[in-house]
Order: C-alpha cells, then sequence, then structure tokens
C-alpha cells in the first residue's frame, strides 16, 4: 500500500534526480508532477494517488497486449531462477525459440535475428548491416541513408538523424550521408497532388529522382515506417514502387515496423497491407508490449548470406543483446497476442475507432482529418479546415486538450499538431467509447474557448 | 534438469538458422557443433545443455558483478511487473525515482541528475547529446567536436561507435565516420605511444597530449572529453596517478566537459563503487551500464552535475530526447536489488581484497612463464598480456593461432575466458573467492606450460 508520505517522498525525488522525457522539472515541480503511476491492468493504470486513467497512447504506442498480465512476469521469474544472463556468441534456450518464432511470424526469407534493447538499437544495426553488406558485396562506395521528412527512426547518433524532424540543431553536426525525401502524407502532400495515389507516385518517384541525382552508388538504404505514426497509410502503389525503385538501383529497403509491428495496425506486421517485402525489418515495443527492453533487427537470407564465412562477419555486440530474459517475456507476449488474437482485435476495434472519429469531424469544425489503420490512428487539428492551417503555436492547443483529457480520466499524446492514438490492442468497444466521448467534451470546452465554429 | 539431447540438437539448429550472434560466423559454427546452449548459472559458474559446468572469468561481458542466480532479484522484479510492467517517463514510477536517488547518493560530488537507459552505448549517446546541447545552452554553440582515446571502446550505436577504436574493432564496414571526432593517446605504461619510461610520465605526456589536441582544434570547437577511467580493449590500462587530476584541470581550463564511462569499471569492478574515486576525481558527466544490475535485467544510466542538468531546466531549455523503455520500472526494480546486494554483502571490498591476490597469483605466473609480457589492473578487472618477446613486447604471428588455441585449452580446464589477440581479460563476479581464483590461476598455469611446449619455448631459469 502506498501512502501519502512514500508518494510525496518519490516525487520529491524525481524532481531532484531523474531526468524526465521532455520534461523540465521546475515546471513539473510548480504543477505538483510528475504523476507517480503504481499499477495497470487492461487499457487502464493507475496512479499513487488512486486515480485510474485510461491510457489511450499505450505507453508509447508499445503495451501491444496491455497492462498486468501477470502470465508474463510468471515467464519473467521462470528464467530468472534458471539463468539470468549469459553474453551471444554461445546462447540460450529461450532466445533460439524467440528467434526461431520471429523467423516464422515475420515474411518470406526474412529470418536473420540480430537481437537488442530498443528500437533505436535495432535500426543502427540496421544501417550498419546495409553498409557492411555493399562491401562485403565490393560496391564500397554505398554510404547514404534515404529517409523520410517527418519520420522518426530514434535518437541515438546515426539514426536520430533520419526521419527530419525540428529540434535536433542542439545535437549537431550531423550524421553524413542523410538524404530526406517526401513522406506520402496526401493531406499535407509536399506536390499538392489531388489524389492519395497521386501523392504516393509523386512521393516514390521523388525517391527514384533523389538516388539519380546522388548516383545509385552511393546510396545504401532507404527506410521508412510502412505507416508513419499519426499519418493515413500510403496508397499501396508507394510501397510497391519503392520496392521496385530500390531493386532496380540495388538499393536495400529498411522497414521500421518499431510502432507498427506486432498487430498495431490490424497486421502482425504493417508491410503486408502492402503486400511488400522489405531487405530488413526492425522491430520493438510491441515484441515485448513494453513489458521488458528488447527489440530485433530481421534480415532476410540474402542479406544475412553475405556475413558468413570467418572473413566476412558482421562485428558488433552489445552487452544486452539477446538477454534470456526479455527474450522468455517476448516469447510470453507473442503467445497472448496469437491466443487472445489481438492482431483480429486492433483491426475491428480500430474500425470501429476511426469510425467515431469520424462522426467526431462532423460535429467540430476544428478537427481537419482523421486517419490511421488498425490502433494507430491520428486527428489533425486545425484553426479553418479549408486552408488546414494548425492552430498558433502561442495558443499551446496541444497542452491544453491534453489538460482536459486528463480531467476526463485519459491519458493522451498530442504531436506536431495531431492526436495521437496507439491503444492497447485489447480495447474494448465501450472503452473506445469512453475516448471519443471525452474527446468529444475536451474539444468543444477548447472550440469555446477559442471560439471557433 | 538438463535439456534433452535431441532437444538441445533442435534447438541448436534452430540458433544457427534464425539467430545472428556477436562476432560469430554461423556456418562455422555448424561445423564445429557450437553453438554452446547455457542453461542455469549460480555464483561465478554457468552449466551449459549438455550439463557440463564452467567458470566464466568474464562474468558475461564485465557485467555480472554479483554473480549469477540471485533470486531476490528475480523477485524483485516480478513484484514490480506484477503492479505495473511499464510506464514512458514523463510521469514515472517509485522504482524509477528510488533508483535515481540512490544512484545520486552513491555518486561523487554533485553527480545528481539521472537520464536512464537501456544500455552502455544509449548512455554514451546521451552523454554526448547532452554535452553538444549544452554549450549551445551556455552560448557556445561551435562547440561540437569529441576527444577519446585510441584504445578505448564506447559503444556501437553510430554517434559513439567511431570514440576510442583499436585494430581489434575495425570499423570501416560502417564508414563515413561521425563529424568531429578527435582521437588522443592511451595513457598505457606498457605500450606508450607517446612515449614515457615510467607509468607517471606516461600519464603526463598523454594527459597533454589532450591539451595540445585541444589547442591545434580551437577549444572553442571542442563539447568534450571521454574516457574510461581504466580502459578495457588494451586490457585493463590503469593509468599513472597524474592522469586523471591533469586531465580534469585541463578541460576546466578549455571550458571543456568530462565525460567518465564507468560502464564497466562502475559498481564495484575496481575495487571502488566507482573507478574515479581512486584519483579523486569527480567527472561532469558519468555513465553507467553492466554492473548496475549485473546483466540481470538491460538498464544504464547518464548521470549529470547538477550545474550541468540546471541549464536544461525551464520549459525553454529541455533535452529534447527519448527512448521508449528508458527508466523501465522493472529493470529499475532488480537494480535497486542488485545495489543492495553488492552493498550489503561487501561486494566492493571483496572486489579489492580477492582482486589484489589475483593479481599477485597472476604476476607469479611471470616468474615462471616467459609468454607473460605484463599484468595489470585494478580489483577485479585484470588482464595478462602474453607477448613472444619480452624484450621487444612483440606478439605473434597470426598464423601462430595463439588466442585460439589457448581458448581451447581453457575450454578443457572448464574455463570461460574471452581472448582479445593477445590479452587475457580478466573481470569475473565480484563475488568470487579466493579459491576460484586459485583454480583460474592454476587452469592458466597448466595451460600456458602446454603452450609453452608445443611452441619450443623453454621455461624460464
Amino acid at each position: 500500500m502506498v501512502t501519502a508520505t512514500d508518494t510525496n517522498a518519490t516525487r520529491q525525488a524525481a524532481l531532484d534526480h531523474l531526468w524526465m522525457h521532455n520534461a523540465d522539472w521546475t515546471t513539473m515541480a510548480e504543477e505538483g508532477g510528475p504523476p507517480i503511476m503504481v499499477s495497470g491492468d487492461g487499457v487502464r493504470v493507475r496512479d499513487a494517488e488512486g486515480n485510474v486513467w485510461i491510457d489511450a497512447h499505450g505507453g508509447y504506442a508499445s503495451v501491444n497486449a496491455g497492462y498486468g498480465h501477470t502470465a508474463i512476469a510468471d515467464a519473467m521469474r521462470d528464467q530468472m531462477q534458471k539463468l539470468t544472463y549469459f553474453p551471444q556468441g554461445t546462447t540460450t534456450v529461450p532466445l533460439i525459440r524467440l528467434v526461431e518464432k520471429l523467423g516464422e511470424l515475420a515474411p518470406d526469407n526474412l529470418e536473420r535475428v540480430w537481437p537488442v534493447s530498443g528500437g533505436s538499437e535495432a535500426n543502427e544495426t540496421a544501417v550498419k548491416i546495409a553498409r557492411a553488406y555493399h562491401k562485403r558485396r565490393g560496391d564500397s562506395g554505398r554510404y547514404k541513408v534515404i529517409s523520410r521528412r517527418g519520420s522518426y527512426h530514434g535518437a541515438t547518433g546515426g539514426v536520430m538523424w533520419m526521419g527530419a524532424s525540428s529540434g535536433l540543431s542542439d545535437f549537431e553536426p550531423a550524421m553524413p550521408g542523410m538524404l530526406y525525401a517526401p513522406q506520402p502524407n496526401f493531406y499535407r502532400c509536399e506536390f499538392n497532388s489531388s489524389s492519395p495515389a497521386e501523392c504516393a507516385e509523386r512521393s516514390a518517384r521523388a525517391v527514384e529522382d533523389m538516388i539519380l541525382l546522388h548516383s545509385p552508388d552511393t546510396v545504401a538504404a532507404f527506410i521508412g515506417e510502412p505507416i508513419a505514426s499519426g499519418l493515413a497509410p500510403p496508397s499501396e502503389e508507394y510501397w510497391q514502387m519503392v520496392r521496385e525503385t530500390c531493386d532496380r538501383y540495388g538499393v536495400l529497403l529498411i522497414a521500421d515496423e518499431v510502432v507498427t509491428g506486432f498487430g498495431r495496425t490490424g497486421k502482425m506486421f504493417a508491410m503486408e497491407h502492402f503486400g511488400v517485402i522489405p531487405d530488413i525489418m526492425t522491430v520493438a515495443k510491441g515484441i515485448t508490449s513494453s513489458y521488458l527492453p528488447l527489440a530485433a533487427t530481421i534480415a532476410g537470407t540474402h542479406i544475412a548470406d553475405a556475413f558468413a564465412g570467418e572473413d566476412n562477419i558482421f562485428r558488433q555486440a552489445l552487452t544486452f543483446g539477446g538477454h534470456p530474459v526479455t527474450a522468455a517475456v517476448a516469447l510470453k507476449n507473442i503467445e497472448i497476442i496469437e491466443q487472445n488474437n489481438l492482431v483480429e482485435n486492433s483491426e475491428c476495434m480500430g474500425a470501429y475507432f476511426i469510425e467515431q472519429l469520424r462522426d467526431l469531424m462532423e460535429k467540430h469544425p476544428s478537427v481537419g482529418d482523421v486517419r490511421g489503420i488498425g490502433l494507430l490512428l491520428g486527428m489533425e487539428l486545425v484553426s479553418d479546415r479549408e486552408s488546414k492551417t494548425p492552430f498558433d503555436e502561442g495558443l499551446q492547443v496541444g497542452k491544453r486538450l491534453t489538460e482536459k483529457m486528463g480531467n476526463r480520466g485519459i491519458i493522451m499524446r498530442f504531436n506536431g499538431g495531431k492526436v495521437t492514438l496507439g491503444p492497447p490492442l485489447c480495447i474494448t468497444a465501450d472503452d473506445i467509447d469512453e475516448i471519443v466521448s471525452a474527446l468529444d467534451g475536451a474539444i468543444s470546452e477548447l472550440e469555446s474557448e477559442l471560439s471557433v465554429g | 534438469m538438463t535439456t534433452a539431447l535431441s532437444d538441445s540438437e533442435a534447438l541448436r539448429r534452430a540458433s544457427l538458422r534464425y539467430l545472428w550472434m556477436h562476432n560469430r560466423d554461423w556456418t562455422q559454427m555448424a561445423e564445429e557443433g557450437e553453438p554452446q546452449i547455457i542453461e542455469t548459472g549460480q555464483g561465478v559458474r554457468v552449466t551449459d545443455s549438455e550439463g557440463r559446468s564452467w567458470i566464466d572469468v568474464n562474468g558475461g561481458y564485465n557485467s555480472v558483478n554479483v554473480g549469477y542466480g540471485r533470486t531476490e532479484i528475480g523477485d524483485a522484479a516480478y513484484e514490480q511487473m506484477a503492479n505495473l510492467h511499464y510506464f514512458p517517463q514523463g510521469t514515472t514510477t517509485a522504482p524509477m525515482a528510488k533508483l535515481a536517488a540512490k544512484l545520486a547518493e552513491i555518486t561523487p560530488g554533485s553527480l545528481s541528475r539521472v537520464f536512464p537507459v537501456s544500455g552502455g552505448s544509449e548512455a554514451n549517446e546521451t552523454a554526448l547529446k547532452i554535452a553538444r546541447a549544452y554549450h549551445k545552452r551556455t552560448g557556445e554553440p561551435g562547440r561540437y567536436k569529441v576527444i577519446s582515446r585510441i584504445g578505448s571502446y564506447h559503444g556501437m550505436t553510430a554517434g559513439v561507435l567511431w570514440l576510442g577504436g583499436s585494430p581489434y574493432q575495425p570499423r570501416h564496414d560502417y564508414e563515413p565516420i561521425y563529424p568531429g571526432m578527435v582521437h588522443a593517446p592511451q595513457p598505457n605504461p606498457y605500450r606508450a605511444i607517446s612515449g614515457g619510461e615510467t607509468p607517471a610520465e606516461s600519464a603526463v605526456r598523454s594527459a597533454e597530449a589532450v591539451e595540445q589536441l585541444i589547442e591545434f582544434h580551437g577549444p572553442q570547437t571542442v563539447a568534450a572529453v571521454i574516457a574510461e577511467p581504466v580502459a578495457i580493449p588494451q586490457g585493463a590500462v590503469v593509468p599513472g596517478d597524474e592522469y586523471w587530476p591533469m586531465l580534469r584541470e585541463i578541460c576546466d581550463r578549455y571550458g571543456v566537459l568530462l565525460i567518465a564511462d564507468e560502464v564497466i569499471c562502475g559498481f564495484g569492478r575496481t575495487g571502488k563503487m566507482f573507478a574515479l574515486e581512486h584519483w579523486g576525481v569527480v567527472p561532469d558527466i558519468m555513465t553507467v551500464a553492466k554492473g548496475i544490475v549485473s546483466s540481470y535485467l538491460p538498464m544504464a544510466a547518464t548521470v549529470v552535475k547538477q550545474e550541468v542538468a540546471d541549464v536544461f531546466a525551464g520549459e525553454r531549455n529541455i533535452l529534447r530526447h527519448v527512448f521508449t523503455a528508458a527508466g523501465h520500472p522493472v529493470a529499475a526494480a532488480a537494480s535497486l536489488k542488485n545495489i543492495e546486494i553488492i552493498e550489503s554483502e561487501n561486494l566492493v571490498e571483496n572486489s579489492a581484497q580477492v582482486g589484489g591476490y589475483f593479481k599477485e597469483q597472476l604476476e607469479g605466473l611471470a616468474i615462471d612463464h616467459p609468454l607473460v609480457g605484463d599484468v595489470r589492473g585494478i580489483g577485479l578487472l585484470l588482464a595478462v598480456e602474453l607477448v613472444s618477446d619480452r624484450n621487444t613486447k612483440a606478439g605473434f604471428p597470426a598464423e601462430s593461432q595463439v588466442p585460439e588455441r589457448l581458448n581451447e585449452k581453457f575450454k578443457r580446464h572448464g574455463l570461460i575466458f574471452r581472448i582479445n589477440s593477445n590479452i587475457l581479460n580478466i573481470g569475473p563476479p565480484l563475488c568470487i573467492t579466493s579459491e576460484e581464483v586459485d583454480e583460474i590461476v592454476h587452469a592458466i598455469d597448466l595451460s600456458l606450460w602446454e603452450l609453452e611446449g608445443e611452441m619450443g619455448i623453454s621455461r624460464m631459469t
């Protein structure tokens, strides 16, 4: 039982000593924060004061199986009683079972698994494999990596420069060889396209133009999320054209399924929506539903084979890579996703959720766009629907809406002018109704404060 | 219970098909009946799927500080997972807040603000990002270069991959190099590239070389110096006592941040809780991993001086940097229990004492074996450097396969023992006893005799 004094001491310790994500400890102290979370069940978490919240963002769109699965804790303890750790090179039983499972789940010949501890490490590993692969094949001038503006691939030195966003100037200089292609985002298409298909085609064509401009023999890889968080899935032409372009110019295609994998979009992996097989796929988050840190880089056999033979090995080691306890947890988590049909539930509940959000759009002029697929949804707010003008930053729309949702018991994230939703995949229609009704109330309040509509 | 033989064959086949292991080639492993599958562990020993017991001389990757098989860490992790398995940082959880406070308490000086992450690479990446952003916040945006030392190692992700470097870990596969990497000499008294007859001379010259690099590049372009208190790739290189105080003073004089990478050295490995305590130096940023949780779960942290962290206070100054798994409450609960064991069982003192005994025994081997060129290290971070000629300090040609042959011999004696080129690296769990040390040293002794016999090298007379 947590007492008030305990909580205050914990809160003070956090304010004094913890560097939290994108938060300022002085403001937090003034506002009585940070909230201390103590337990969770399904889509709900409870804080130290006993308030219960629906986590509409599922951690970082990462708690796919939902909170409170003691079966996963049991699997962890069982493994910890046998063997808590051993480095890769030798190996352990749960890790072998996990990589076999991933090899089976991942499409086509994606079956050689490099286990790591997080999405950043997984994408760093993918890029290193891509650059080394070309060297093994005597094509050593290929080092550039194409990513898309508005994408996100991680926070470490290489991948933080992939998928350009603002706020990186603190960390200059950038990694060499970064190229940025357009995002196939029809709502704000860089080509002012008149249809999603046109936007997809032009965005894909831009990748080819970029490869030709830089010369194919300098380009190592293209990296992209099948569906970028908070955006609509691109028209299916997009990924097929990007795949063909990569094949034509010998560029490796890396699919970042860190967010989209393990049922998030209503398929086990989101590339299945487009029938496209990447050369390398990265996974994290949903692989353990954040029960423990684990991620993986999964390479096609045609890529991995270039590293077979003693003189060709891929030189990389990470202390925690392939950790047996995290592997045991991932296996149990995947079993829960499969046995409870959470991929199907993501598809069904996602369809229901987006329908409800579209109804909100009818009522609220500030909702400019509703989009997404499965349980990876986004709702963009605008001050004017026709011109798609975003709200002035000074109005702090995101902060105000997040607060209003908090008052209604919903934890929600607002990012780049849009509400992003990525709840646990075990969510029910009733939970969705609760979130949508809270959004309805919160947006009404916001609109009346801003005199919109 | 060990795995049935048929099971273990099926597992081995699956791992050869699906698993990409560290620095190994799966075709060769298949030929040699590998990989070995480890199933259980207790203290300094692990047992494989054939039921054979091994002493883990490397303690994982110098990382299993409390030893294997501490079920109370599993219990602590279980209890937290049964309550709340995860919530992102921004809000927080009790074990993470307690761990941050604990780290602030045990790290020296004003080191007191903790950015939790999931591994040493992420911790060092975070340190560099903080250093570069710090100079921007304080009106010196031109400072971006980072000075590291040749023969050091700081991680595998792209920002830290190019720090340090050694021929054993070639990086040309991953070119182009990250901008702003500047490399200083390693204060390795046995192989002093900046010259110097004594450890003190080597230390002074190596520190002066850092100052010269800062001057050469212009202090207004240099963000940070990063270094391990005791560097590992060249085998537990303990610098002369002059080195760290000089480095601290040089960094202060030029406004350069000093980052101590205690990923391996921290949590008792060198016989102090943190290795810079040997020299009474407080860095601006300290990174920790491995021993913080004895590898029971992935956890690491970047610990920052209050004066540095303070420039990121205030809503417009925040550091924009997020990892999904950062500050994981289950890994934090395991870390807290791990640190409690290190403290309550006096494992730091044991590391100093048994490490001292271990080093003495290894120095004894140097009397008998001409192959032993140098014995060095501190606490339970030790190394033996083998040479073909003590006077020239020459190593061995690759075709003589010295590391491969020694590894085979160590295996026959039941030791898991990593050898980097001609260097035997030693970093066992800190709970090791002097009897276990005797067992290891005896096995090294016998193995060296055999090897010297095969090579036609006569014993010292």
